[in-house]
């Protein structure tokens, strides 16, 4: 499969998830849609890749090894370094309960996996308000 | 990129499942080793999250369950012992076998479902009781949008609900559509709902129109139930956990309940009691307004409105407060005799908004979608919520980019000016009132019509995107077709083959009627060109069609291992001729007799090690499947070196069974012997095995292979094994036939394949025996059947001699022969058969018909039916 080029100023999402079959399936499915994709696979490097270079959006798994996503957001949202970038959690908890963590732990949007592929380009160009 | 992505999943799952296996083994060493429980329990929700991209089902439920015990072994609910590890390892063993079958044919096994169940039944039953309580913390229903149904509900029940609600109840509507297969999960929709208690006003509707009769699929849930409760929210939860996606509740306050309807009834005739009423409501003079009402209900028709207004006045007042503003309203309907809006609660009874208010979809963001509406609505409740100090500013940028994203495109510039000074405003005080302001004003911008889908639907679980997502982008260098595109060209492409045959009758008409040689020759000569076009479309057409017999090979390979160490034999598959093509109907109809027969070679074929070797065989037999091409067929051969078919026990079994008689079990040959194998209703094992089948014989393969017009032959040595031989033709599109006159010079077809040989016999060598006739044919005796007879035609009568020939086909049905007599013989050819179909398709005795070159219809008999 060709990669689309990619345009001058695309959109660039952080994807931290430790699941290698869910950054291969953000990737291909952003990537196809025109984003910049990184991939971080725990907390602690999602939470370095962010403060290191400047990202459009945050994809952000739960449950993850060394620092999970509600920790990893905290953590960004503490940091004056890395002003507002929009944050998008993923997870398989399908609460309400789930959301309002997610929202008080400083992401912008909630979404339950499995994601359809359709779902996640849509969320992740209205996030970073981008016409790609 | 789906197959790279199942690639990588299936790789991923590999390292998740031996990563959660040495941990389970640690876990059982030390049941007090906390990070093996969380290695453990991450392992299998990463597989949950990767496994949710793909369609399986079975695998998923499994995982999910899996997941469950390990969570309440992590939060203590559980102790670990043996017997769950056992169970965990099972599990994760059988997510390996999947991750084979996925690996090796894109899908899981055919009986993954019932195992998935199985296992997840067992694996359920460890959790504790209140597990699903727990479990609720976790996942809670949606938020029901809209009930706008609750005046579907009869009053009484209305009443009895509203009484419950203002002593002191906290009333819930709950809507629950059931999955669509839930009768093959073993779900009981009503069962379930009806645990609900207690419970108001059930309304059990379809959630879309019925289908036609002739659509109706009984075993298809589309049922909707409604109802209220007073049952608390977390028990409803509780009852529903399997089921939790697909319910949704809300709060409702007891005024929305109130709905007064009836017959009108003419004039105010009542306004005395209206002013009473109004007089007492003053005074808040509860008891005398219940007498008042109660004295009036007295006199009041039941059907009547106001007889509606009296009882949910009565219904009011029977509340230990009743609400004022309540009764006003109750009383104003009185007065105007029609309904007037019931205002919410406002004494001591708690009530919540029905629902978070959805916003308007009618101004400039009626452009915006239901999800962008809903990103906008989450910013709205991140701003409402108290945030720390520390992370003020950075979330309050995040949403102020986020939302302005969002708008960007959408609203005028001057909004998403508008919009970053009310950020910027709100980062300057630290408080977000600025922000959520101008946020609430551009969401409530002109609130029109609800919209329909609210935080609750969007925070449910997608649907799987698997499927869409492969279609979108599959890559474009093949072309997908529909197979029934490929049979419209195939048919279009037998009837030009068809037609073409009337090219040399032209020809002939030319050169005879029309005394023209030349003509007759340049016809003959575009005829050949015809001809040679037409082959070659054809056989492009089959080439597209065509698959090699690897398709359904590749499976045994892995059976034959699995199946073979299970019986503790020891057995070498051989696979030749794997590229050999056929038609891919043929192709995918292969695929159960062989495992049948396959399956019968490991039972009963091949023998035990010990036992091969006693006799001097090699301890691992072989099995040795062979595809090849022989001249319109294809031909698979299974052979294994095993004991072979002893036709000693085939007469005794068959005997035993009552198959025929004893005196002529004695009188058949052995390969006539081992042929009873195909019978209907034999089968040798004496009980049934789990790996040769459920109990089925040979008779069906036999079926299934005579029915895409194959035949099956088996050969056997007693003490060296035993071959089967399939025959198929390489296509079922077109069909070989012979034509035949019968009933009075009418032309009749009869498939190729079911002919042995034509023979033509003087009438004096028809034998009778009782009233039926038969001939000798190289020593056998052949009953004869006349044609015309079974079409239903008396045959002419004959006088004459004996020496006259009559024209006999001997067809071969079922493995034996019978002779028909026909008129005449006629040429044999290519044809595209159509099935009957409309009024005609009951009709038995024909397979169907085709057109001849000349536009003639022949009817193609189907002779098993016919005999």
């Amino acid at each position: 499969m060709t990669k689309p080029a990619i345009p001058i100023k695309a959109p660039r999402v952080l994807v931290v998830d430790d699941g290698i079959t869910m950054r291969l399936y953000y990737r291909t499915v952003l990537e196809a849609a025109g984003f910049v994709v990184e991939e971080a696979t725990n907390g602690v490097e999602g939470y370095e890749k962010a403060l290191a270079q400047r990202f459009d959006l945050l994809i952000v798994d739960i449950n993850m090894p060394k620092m999970d996503g509600y920790s990893m957001l905290r953590a960004i949202r503490r940091d004056a370094a890395v002003q507002g970038v929009p944050a998008l959690t993923i997870s398989t908890e399908a609460g309400q309960a789930d959301a309002i963590k997610a929202y008080e732990s400083g992401a912008n949007y909630y979404l339950v996996k499995p994601v359809a592929p359709e779902t996640l380009t849509d969320v992740a160009r209205l996030m970073t308000g981008s016409g790609v | 990129m789906t197959t790279p992505l199942l690639l990588r999943f299936v790789s991923e799952a590999r390292d998740l499942l031996q990563f959660a296996a040495s941990g389970l083994l640690a876990l059982e060493r030390n049941p007090r080793d906390e990070a093996a429980i969380n290695d453990v329990f991450r392992s299998v929700h990463t597989l949950k999250g990767s496994v949710g991209l793909f369609d399986f089902p079975a695998f998923t439920k499994l995982v999910h369950a899996g997941e469950d015990v390990l969570s309440a072994v992590r939060a203590g609910q559980l102790p670990i012992s043996s017997e769950i590890v056992d169970l965990l390892l099972d599990a994760l063993d059988q997510f390996g076998a999947w991750l084979d079958d996925i690996e090796g044919r894109r899908g899981l096994s055919d009986g993954a479902d019932g195992l998935s169940r199985d296992l997840t039944a067992a694996l359920r039953a460890l959790l504790p009781d209140d597990f699903g309580a727990a479990a609720t913390t976790a996942r809670s229903a949606g938020e029901l949008a809209s009930v706008d149904w609750l005046p579907d509900i009869s009053e009484a029940e209305r009443l009895e609900a509203f009484r419950a609600a203002t002593s002191g109840s906290q009333l819930l509507a709950i809507e629950y559509s059931p999955a669509e297969d839930c009768f093959f999960s073993g779900e009981d929709p009503v069962n379930l709902f009806r645990q609900v208690r207690p419970l108001y006003g059930l309304i059990i509707e379809p959630r879309e129109p019925w289908p036609a009769p002739e659509a109706f699929d009984p075993y298809r849930c589309v049922l909707r139930f409604r109802a209220l409760t007073a049952a608390p929210r977390a028990e409803v939860e509780g009852l529903f956990r399997y089921v939790i996606e697909q319910i949704s509740v809300v709060p409702v306050g007891p005024e929305t309940l109130i709905a007064v309807a009836g017959e009108p009834n003419g004039g105010p005739v009542y306004g005395d009691f209206v002013a009473d009423a109004l007089a007492l409501l003053a005074a808040s003079d509860w008891e005398g307004l219940r007498r008042s009402v109660s004295a009036l209900h007295e006199l009041t028709g039941r059907h009547l409105f106001v007889a509606s207004a009296l009882r949910w006045l009565e219904a009011v007042l029977g509340a230990p407060a009743p609400d004022s503003g309540w009764v006003g309203a109750l009383i104003d309907c009185i007065a105007q005799g029609s309904s007037v809006p019931v205002p919410p609660c406002n004494s001591g009874i708690s009530t919540t908004p029905a629902t978070k208010q959805p916003h308007s979809v009618t101004g400039p963001l009626a452009r915006l979608s239901a999800l962008a509406r809903d990103i906008l609505d989450g910013q709205r409740v991140i701003l409402e919520m108290a945030a720390e100090s520390t992370t003020f500013a950075s979330r309050l940028t995040a949403v102020g980019c986020t939302a302005a994203n969002v708008l960007r495109g959408v609203v005028r510039q001057s909004d998403l000016e508008a919009w970053g000074s009310a950020v910027e405003a709100s980062l300057a005080d630290g408080t977000p009132v600025a922000a959520l302001a101008e946020l609430e004003r551009l969401l409530n911008a002109s609130t029109g019509a609800p919209s329909e889908v609210t935080a609750a639907d969007a925070l449910r679980p997608e649907p799987t995107g698997t499927q869409t997502q492969e279609q979108r982008q599959a890559p474009a260098r093949v072309l997908k077709v529909d197979q029934a595109k490929v049979d419209a060209l195939m048919n279009l492409i037998g009837e030009l083959v068809v037609s073409k045959n009337s090219l040399p009758f032209l020809a002939k008409r030319a050169e005879e009627v029309h005394g023209s040689r030349e003509m007759g020759r340049e016809i003959k000569d575009v005829y050949g060109v015809i001809d040679r076009l037409a082959q070659d479309m054809q056989a492009a057409i089959m080439a597209v069609r065509m698959l090699p017999v690897s398709e359904v090979l590749d499976r045994f390979p892995r059976l034959v291992r699995d199946v073979a160490r299970k019986l503790g034999k020891r057995v070498e598959l051989v696979i030749e001729g794997e590229e050999t093509a056929a038609d891919k109907n043929i192709i995918e109809m292969l695929g159960d007799p062989l495992l049948h027969i396959i399956r019968n070679s490991l039972d009963h074929g091949i023998e035990m090690p010990e036992e091969r070797e006693a006799t001097g065989k090699p301890p691992d037999a072989s099995v040795r499947i062979k595809a090849f091409q022989e001249g319109d067929q294809v031909v698979i051969e299974v052979a294994d070196d095993g004991r072979g078919i002893d036709p000693e026990r085939i007469r005794a079994v068959a005997v035993a069974k009552g198959l025929i008689d004893e005196e002529r079990a004695s009188r058949l040959t052995d390969q006539e012997a081992v042929n009873l194998v195909f019978a209907a209703g034999f089968s040798t094992a004496a009980k049934v095995s789990d790996l040769s089948g459920r109990g089925v014989g040979m008779d069906v393969v036999v079926t299934t292979v005579e029915k895409a017009g194959g035949s099956v032959s088996l050969t056997s040595v007693k003490g060296q094994g035993t071959s089967v031989r399939l025959g198929l033709p390489l296509s079922m599109a077109v069909t070989r036939v012979m034509m035949v006159e019968a009933a009075g010079g009418n032309l009749f077809g009869i498939p190729m394949d079911q002919i042995a040989e034509t023979v033509r016999i003087a009438r004096g060598q028809v034998r009778r025996i009782k009233q039926a006739e038969t001939f000798v044919l190289r020593n056998a005796v052949v009953p004869l059947v006349r044609l015309d007879r079974l079409l239903g035609v008396e045959p002419p009568l004959w006088f004459g001699d004996a020496d006259q020939e009559e024209a006999v086909l001997v067809v071969r049905i079922g493995g034996s022969l019978t002779g028909l007599v026909v008129d005449h013989f006629r040429e044999g050819m290519d044809i595209i058969l159509k099935p009957f179909d409309g009024i005609l398709s009951d009709i038995s005795g024909y397979a169907g018909t085709a057109l001849l070159g000349d536009g003639r219809v022949l009817l193609v008999l189907n002779l098993k039916e016919l005999l």
